[in-house]
């Protein structure tokens, strides 16, 4: 326990006199974790809107006029069964109509000859991103053809969203593309600055290290103020990304949600302190590493 | 882990071998002139040491050391030589000859290339680098450039030492002005290195040196900066603390200094050990 305060006593003289590079060491933790940090946060949000799109996907399949209630029940049947599927509902040709009145902004509605609308079957989905092998099952299925709308043009009588969904997904598959090569590159930079850093100190204390081995003390205890300024520079870093984060949080908590009401930003506080508390651990991971490194190269014990 | 466990183990050693010859005393020769022939078939030492009772601190058994940036001349060569607790040994010999090698030989700054090595009982050379610190904390090293820290008084410096091993403030404040009073610094306890005279810095340096009571001191040159007056001051100091049961080790060139104390010489010559001398000068080719 004496030596954890002397360990830290030096390390806080130590980085005193290499100020500046301390302080470019914290800074570039500071910003490599305020990166990853705003890149969780993001995906967060972008998952949480992904599944609020995929929530609204369902399966809509249009029903031929003449279809028998055999047909329809076993078809029904076997959409229920499937085990990505949540619910089937059937909407009669009058529902229809009578969804279409509502949201139609003109009259056009009344101006209709009789009943053009199709029935359907509207079938919503446990698994979301299953979408697209659902929709292959279903047009496989022997039933199909018999009871949808057109089976001269099988395509157009199933309709799901499946270009929304194609759409979100590529985008944060690149999203994460760019945020992972970013993140390796800003964590390699802070490597680096804490390389320099603690290889400063260590020159700067060269020769109190060769009095420390003649007298005979200990690896850990030469080690340990050099591991300690790394670990303190990660922690402050580290601090500081998750200060700024939960600032920007909360701001976006208070003014977005009111401007852009439709952005569902709904992070739970759970995950919040998760996206925290690995922004803790790999700045710690980073100090102690990027310390480890100098060591090796220049601290021969 | 106690400081002490290292020299505990000493009696527990094999007993020492010293390389002696059977005939009587006869005249030393240096064998100066035939340097090359020397380096090859390696010369058998010259000795008139009488056969001596007494722990075994240091034990050179076959010891050679080959940098690897000079692999074809090896620094030390067969090496064969005993040093019992509480001795004094000058080793002497020309500059190159061997002599700071053989010293980072034992606290192990340098490891063997072949044979056997035990320093306080332990095989230095097969030693596992974590105990290397535990084994310096039983060698006391002084050196030519005092390595002094700038930025620290005299207290300082040798409190540092102590501070170093994990040794409590307790025993910092009563060892530190103890040990600087037995080395003649009670005067210039709060001075720094640069407003001492090089006779006082080492003075300091040796204080460090045995602040921690080791039971072996290895001195490297430790006259080589100061004027004889000052170096005459130091051995005495070295030959007070020899008296006080430490054993002492202490590389040199300077003739004066061994001629005038006449204690064990150890005389290195390319890198072979030429003679092992009790109550010896520093040679007779002068
Ligand atoms: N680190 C080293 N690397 C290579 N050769 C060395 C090294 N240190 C010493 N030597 C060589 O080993 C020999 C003995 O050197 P040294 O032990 O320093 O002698 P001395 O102290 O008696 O002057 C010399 O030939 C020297 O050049
Ligand atoms: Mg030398």
């Amino acid at each position: 326990m004496r030596s954890l305060a002397y360990f830290i006593k030096e390390a806080f003289s130590n980085s005193r006199k290499n100020f500046s590079t301390t302080f470019g060491g914290i800074i570039t933790i500071f910003l490599s974790l305020l990166v990853i940090g705003v890149f969780m946060v993001a995906s967060l949000i972008i998952d949480q809107m992904i599944k609020s799109v995929e929530s609204q996907v369902s399966i809509s399949i249009y029903l031929h006029d003449d279809v028998t209630d055999m047909d329809l029940e076993s078809f029904k049947g076997f959409l229920s069964n499937m085990p990505e599927v949540s619910t089937v509902v059937y909407i009669s040709k009058e529902q229809s109509l009578e969804r279409f009145k509502e949201q139609a902004t003109t009259d056009i509605a009344d101006q209709l000859d009789g009943n053009p609308l199709p029935a359907l079957l509207e079938v919503s989905l446990r698994e979301p991103d299953k979408v697209q092998s659902v929709v292959d099952q279903i047009m496989a299925n022997d039933l199909f053809l018999s009871v949808i709308d057109r089976p001269d043009a099988p395509q157009d009588s199933i309709k799901y969203g499946k270009d929304i969904i194609e759409k979100l997904f590529s985008i944060t598959s690149t999203i994460r593309i760019v945020c992972i090569a970013l993140v390796i590159l800003l964590v390699f930079v802070a490597l680096i600055f804490i390389n320099n850093t603690i290889r400063l100190a260590i020159l700067a204390r060269r020769k109190e290290i060769a009095i420390m081995k003649l007298v005979g003390a200990s690896n850990g205890f030469i080690r340990g103020p050099f591991l300690m300024e790394g670990f303190l520079q990660a922690v402050i870093g580290a601090g500081l990304s998750i200060g700024t984060i939960s600032m920007l949080c909360n701001y976006l908590i208070k003014n977005v949600q009111t401007i852009l009401p439709w952005l569902p930003i709904n992070m739970g506080q759970l995950s919040l302190w998760m996206i925290y508390l690995v922004l803790l651990g790999a700045g710690v991971v980073i100090g102690l590493f990027g310390s480890l490194w100098a060591m090796r190269r220049y601290l021969k014990v | 882990m106690d400081e002490n466990e290292l020299i505990q183990q000493a009696p527990g050693a094999p007993p020492i071998v010293i390389p002696m010859t059977e005939s009587a005393p006869q005249p030393v020769i240096i064998q100066q002139e035939t340097p090359k022939r020397a380096e090859k078939s390696g010369p058998l030492p010259i000795t008139n040491r009488p056969t001596q009772g007494g722990i075994p601190v240091i034990l050179f058994e076959g010891v050679s050391k080959v940098y690897s940036a000079q692999p074809n001349k090896p620094a030390l060569s067969n090496i064969n030589l005993g040093i019992n607790a509480g001795e004094f040994i000058f080793l002497v010999g020309h500059s190159g000859s061997g002599k700071s090698t053989f010293i980072r030989l034992i606290n192990r700054e340098i490891v063997a290339s072949r044979g056997r090595l035990l320093v306080a009982g332990e095989d230095v050379i097969r030693m596992r680098n974590w105990r290397v610190p535990y084994l310096r904390r039983n060698i006391g090293c002084v050196y030519q450039d005092f390595k002094l820290l700038p930025n620290k008084t005299a207290f300082d410096n040798v409190a540092f030492a102590l501070q170093v091993i994990g040794k409590s403030k307790h025993i910092i404040r009563t060892q530190v002005p103890e040990v600087l009073r037995l080395v003649g610094l009670e005067d210039k306890i709060h001075s720094y290195p640069d407003q001492l005279s090089g006779g006082e810095q080492q003075r300091v340096s040796i204080a460090r040196a045995i602040v921690n009571r080791p039971p072996l001191l290895i001195c490297d040159e430790p006259t080589g900066n100061l004027d004889p007056q000052t170096s005459l001051g130091i051995m005495r100091l070295l030959d007070r603390i020899n008296r006080t049961g430490t054993t002492i080790l202490v590389a040199t060139h300077d003739r004066e200094m061994v001629d005038s104390l006449r204690k064990r010489v150890v005389e290195l010559e390319n890198g072979y050990l030429v003679r092992d001398q009790d109550k010896g000068v520093y040679g007779i080719d002068a």
